[in-house]
């Protein structure tokens, strides 16, 4: 080599000649061993070109870069799996490590043997931390949230006074709900200090003489470190531990900080957490129209169910009533069936009907009893007689006291026969058929006495009793006097 | 109904909250016809100064200030100034 000057320039010093040259691999190595010299670096940069761990390999291959400069970087499968996050593009980080020179293609590389976050990264992380910390107290259970009412009356609002937050919070409720009460409570929302402030305004609010039904911690939006107070372990603590339930709205959607995990609701945003505390005022009218329409609907329904109820009572009672005059009704006419009131000449009737009886007993009794004593004195004269024809030494005795037999048994039959003939007088006078023989007649009918023409029809039959018979007919025909 | 205030004298949501009571006693119909009469009209006033004061209703806001010995004050500070949205 070098025995051509194709360039027409003389060969001089510094240059080294061909056989001073080193080989690649030579030279390679050389540069390698200079690298391989180098301390241990730690370097500071922002992940870029980063896919993901190689898919066969699981090593990580990507670059790191700061403004003017950038490097390739790799971080080896088992480094990576120590690692307690994940690389992301733009992620700032510190990586430990030696710069390594592969011989192949001559690439450098530095190859991290630890790396950390750092900046935005660094804080996230030591967010997240925390955030499982508390997590494990159980800060963030579910359990221990409390019920917020659903319409909040008095409302503590921690945040800044002079910030647009403080006015949102204020039109938004005004505009929603203006029965909702505002208590405002000043803190510093960002920078030093902030956490103390926002824990005594905390404690101030939950002090107030009528205590507010919630507080609202709330605080516009902002970069991830203007909203790290609301990361700060003693405000989380303080917000679960506050004796007033807490409603947080911090930063925009996405943001979501330590206190909005421990509190009692979160809400995206300052103008969501005013909105959360009391529904809308017409939302309140409507409640109101249909509380109207159900305090009427029932009420109706009772008076209603009473009428029915009355309405019910009165039929009731005029079945009631009306049973019973039905009943007394059957009573009365059941009364009116008997003999004695459809006929009362009836009675009459038959105890007329039983004096002829018990008068014709009564006759043929006397006229029995008079033949008997007729009988029995005739026997005694024939005894007599029998009896003086044997006895002739006393006759005329005899003949006396026979005349004066005679005359005691006429007398004594005359007493009775008088007394006969009085009663017998007697009952002729009280006899009915003394009436039927002054010409009136009884007229029967199938059922028996007839007492009105209205008991006929033509064609019935009819019977009529004179003093001596009786006459059986027809009807031809009816006249009603009645 | 034994302690009755005047509806006047009740918060917004007392007298929300009696209201609802109210109703679901009457929608319950476990009452006299007398009592639920009583509960109606009851209802209706409750209604009436419900809506009433939908209609009034004031914000109210005011801030807690530290006063010179460092006790806590509430001093008025009047509703929100909304005149800029009630124009849309």
């Amino acid at each position: 080599m070098g025995a051509w000057n194709l360039t027409g320039t003389a060969a001089s010093a510094p240059r080294g000649t061909a056989k001073d040259a080193l080989s690649v691999t030579q030279a390679v190595e050389l540069a390698a061993g200079a690298l391989d010299a180098l301390p241990q670096i730690t370097m500071l940069g922002e992940v870029t070109g980063f896919r993901g761990p190689n898919a066969r390999s699981g090593h990580c291959y990507f670059q790191i870069k700061d403004d003017s400069s950038a490097v390739d970087c790799i971080v080896w499968r088992g480094v990576y799996a120590k690692c307690a996050f994940e690389l992301r593009d733009g992620m700032q980080v510190l990586l430990t490590g030696g710069f390594n020179l592969y011989k192949p293609t001559g690439r450098m590389s530095f190859v991290a043997r630890s790396l950390a976050l750092a900046g935005e990264g660094l804080l996230r992380q030591q967010v997240a931390a925390l955030a499982e910390k508390l997590r494990r107290e159980g800060l963030m259970d579910d359990a221990r949230k409390r019920r917020i009412p659903a319409f909040c009356t008095r409302v503590a609002v921690v945040t800044s006074l002079s910030g647009a937050v403080i006015d949102d919070v204020k039109r938004t409720l005004r505009r929603r709900n203006p029965l909702v009460e505002l208590v405002c409570v000043g803190a510093k929302v960002q920078g030093d200090g902030a956490p103390a402030e926002l824990i005594e305004g905390l404690a101030r609010a939950a002090a107030l003489d009528l205590a507010p039904d919630c507080i609202l911690l709330v605080r516009g939006g902002g970069s991830f470190e203007d909203l790290m107070t609301f990361n700060d372990e003693e405000l989380a603590r303080a917000v679960a531990a506050c004796p007033v339930p807490v409603i947080t709205g911090i930063g925009h959607e996405p943001d979501t900080s330590i206190c909005d995990m421990v509190s009692d609701r979160r809400c995206s945003t300052p103008t969501a957490a005013a909105e959360s505390v009391a529904p809308a005022i017409t939302e309140l009218a409507e409640l109101l129209a249909t509380r109207e329409r159900r305090l009427a609907t029932a009420t109706s329904g009772i008076v209603q169910a009473a009428r029915r109820d009355l309405v019910a009572c009165a039929q009731r009672a005029r079945q009631a009533i009306s049973a019973t005059l039905a009943q007394e009704r059957r009573t009365t006419e059941a009364f009116a069936r008997h003999g004695c009131l459809t006929s009362p000449g009836y009675i009459v009737e038959r105890r007329a009907s039983e004096l002829v009886q018990t008068a014709d007993r009564f006759e043929r009794a006397g006229v029995q009893a008079q033949e008997r004593f007729a009988r029995a004195v005739a026997d005694l004269a024939t005894r007599l007689r029998a009896a003086s024809a044997s006895i002739s030494a006393p006759r005329p005795a005899l003949e006396l006291a026979a005349s004066r037999l005679d005359g005691a048994g006429e007398s004594l039959l005359a007493g009775h026969r008088a007394g006969l003939a009085a009663q017998a007088a007697k009952l002729d006078a009280l006899s009915p058929l003394k009436v039927l023989a002054r010409g009136y007649a009884i007229a029967y009918d199938e059922r028996g006495v007839a007492t009105s023409a209205k008991n006929f029809a033509p064609g019935d039959a009819l019977r009529v009793r004179f003093g001596d018979g009786e006459v059986a007919g027809t009807v031809t025909g009816v006249v009603d006097n009645g | 109904m034994a302690d009755q205030k005047p509806v006047a004298d009740l918060s917004y949501k007392e007298a929300s909250q009696e209201l609802e009571r109210i109703i679901r006693a009457l929608e319950s119909g476990d009452m006299e016809l007398e009592e639920s009469l009583e509960s109606y009209t009851r209802g209706v006033e409750l209604l009436r100064s419900l809506r009433e004061r939908l209609a009034d209703a004031e914000q109210k806001v005011s801030v807690l200030m530290k006063d010179v010995d460092g006790g806590d004050t509430l001093v008025d500070a009047g509703p929100a100034d909304t005149s800029d949205e009630l124009k849309l």
